[in-house]
């Protein structure tokens, strides 16, 4: 676990016992409300992780690097935003498969966009986010995000 | 059973999927059961922490303290703010949406609430370490230096395309004319079938409600906005 993750856990677990100082009821009713909105996710974002996981396997590395590597830089900047969008990978994988992506011949701007909407835009994760705010604030948010994921990527070409 | 089909549809369509890879190569299930693994472990260390500061927040910040910070009026402060919430937040973005689900329903405006969800997915100061490391310092700097702005504008614009209301309504969007007002109802509660209300979830909630049984403001998780529309709703069939 990383330090963030502590700190999140830490503070969740200060606050609690701060509210139960305070106020025993509420945060009685608070356990509750947050025990019934996990146990309602959790299935669906484990379903969804274990097809990412399974999708992952499936496609070998060689496949992103020959798309974010082609012979178009425009055209892999767009398929690397692509790969991004459909793709979760934790940091601690992104950034070193990243990093070798550049050293085998990816382009610069390409990897850009790739981490970019990997993080940014969720195509995987789509039907958590419609769970929590509809379809038109899904479909607003993830599609700017993908067009300015484009525009850092294509910014970051010109500066770098 | 429909609300169960519905809330397990992704697993079972994964334990189909495994079972055929499984049938087809051990390997890559193998492979792919290790990544998902590690996937599990991830939710099940944030997502807990997440939904109980998600709740706290609904229970004990007043409205007006989420209002002035990051409300409509919060102006440049709101969104330096809301970058903050995001950049010292843990876990993968579907973890933000709890908590910018409840920020909004809090009066945090659409914009800010788009601006904590983004930045809770790329700014991250260990992430910008690890990027540096293999990426070199200048690639993350520079793409550092264009995606923060970005993320003010992804939120100023969505302010173009949605309203507040809207989200917040979205809900009653999903239904249609012909839906009997028990659904209606039902789709303008929050949704998270969290039973802190008393009953077994939204629906079996909305239905008490008809019946007089429950009053208007009998759900936990929703905003005083969704309260006086359900009490609208309530009193438009009397």
């Amino acid at each position: 676990m990383n330090l963030s993750t502590w700190l999140l856990i830490g503070g969740a677990a200060a606050a609690l016992i701060w509210s139960f100082v305070r106020d025993r009821q509420k945060t009685k009713k608070s356990i509750g409300t947050a025990r019934g909105m996990f146990f309602n996710i959790a299935g669906e974002i484990t379903g969804i992780l274990a097809l990412i996981g399974l999708f992952l396997a499936l496609v070998p590395e060689e496949v992103i690097r020959n798309l974010l590597g082609g012979s178009s830089l425009f055209l892999s900047t767009v398929y690397g935003a692509a790969v991004g969008t459909v793709t979760i990978l934790p940091a601690f994988v992104a950034f070193p498969l990243a990093g070798s992506l550049v050293e085998r011949g990816a382009h610069l701007t390409a990897v850009a966009a790739f981490i970019t909407t990997l993080t940014m835009v969720g195509f995987a994760t789509l039907p958590i986010e419609i769970e929590h705010f509809g379809a038109k604030f899904a479909a607003v948010r993830n599609l700017l995000s993908f067009a300015a994921a484009l525009l850092v990527a294509l910014g970051l070409g010109v500066f770098l | 059973m429909k609300k169960w089909l519905k809330q397990n549809r992704f697993i079972a369509v994964a334990a189909a999927c495994y079972l055929v890879t499984f049938a087809y190569s051990r390997e890559v299930f193998w492979r792919a059961a290790h990544t998902t693994w590690g996937y599990i472990i991830e939710m099940l260390q944030v997502m807990p922490a997440v939904f109980v500061v998600a709740s706290l927040v609904t229970v004990w910040v007043p409205r007006e303290v989420i209002m002035r910070n990051f409300g409509g009026q919060s102006g440049l402060k709101g969104k330096l703010a809301s970058i903050l919430v995001g950049s010292i937040s843990a876990g993968p973005i579907y973890a933000a949406f709890p908590i910018a689900q409840s920020l909004l329903h809090k009066g945090a405006s659409l914009s800010n609430v788009v601006i904590i969800i983004s930045a809770w997915a790329v700014v991250k100061l260990p992430m910008l370490i690890v990027e540096s490391r293999f990426l070199g310092i200048q690639f993350a700097a520079v793409r550092y230096a264009f995606t923060v702005p970005a993320l003010l504008v992804i939120g100023a614009l969505t302010h173009g395309f949605l309203t507040r209301d809207e989200v917040l309504g979205d809900a009653a969007v999903k239904v249609g004319e012909d839906l009997s007002e028990e659904e209606r109802i039902a789709g303008v509660l929050p949704g998270y079938d969290c039973g802190a209300c008393g009953y077994s979830g939204c629906e079996e909630c909305a239905f008490a409600m008809l019946r007089g049984e429950a009053d208007a403001s009998a759900c936990t998780v929703a905003c005083e906005q969704t309260d006086s529309a359900l009490r609208d709703m309530l009193d438009a069939q009397q």
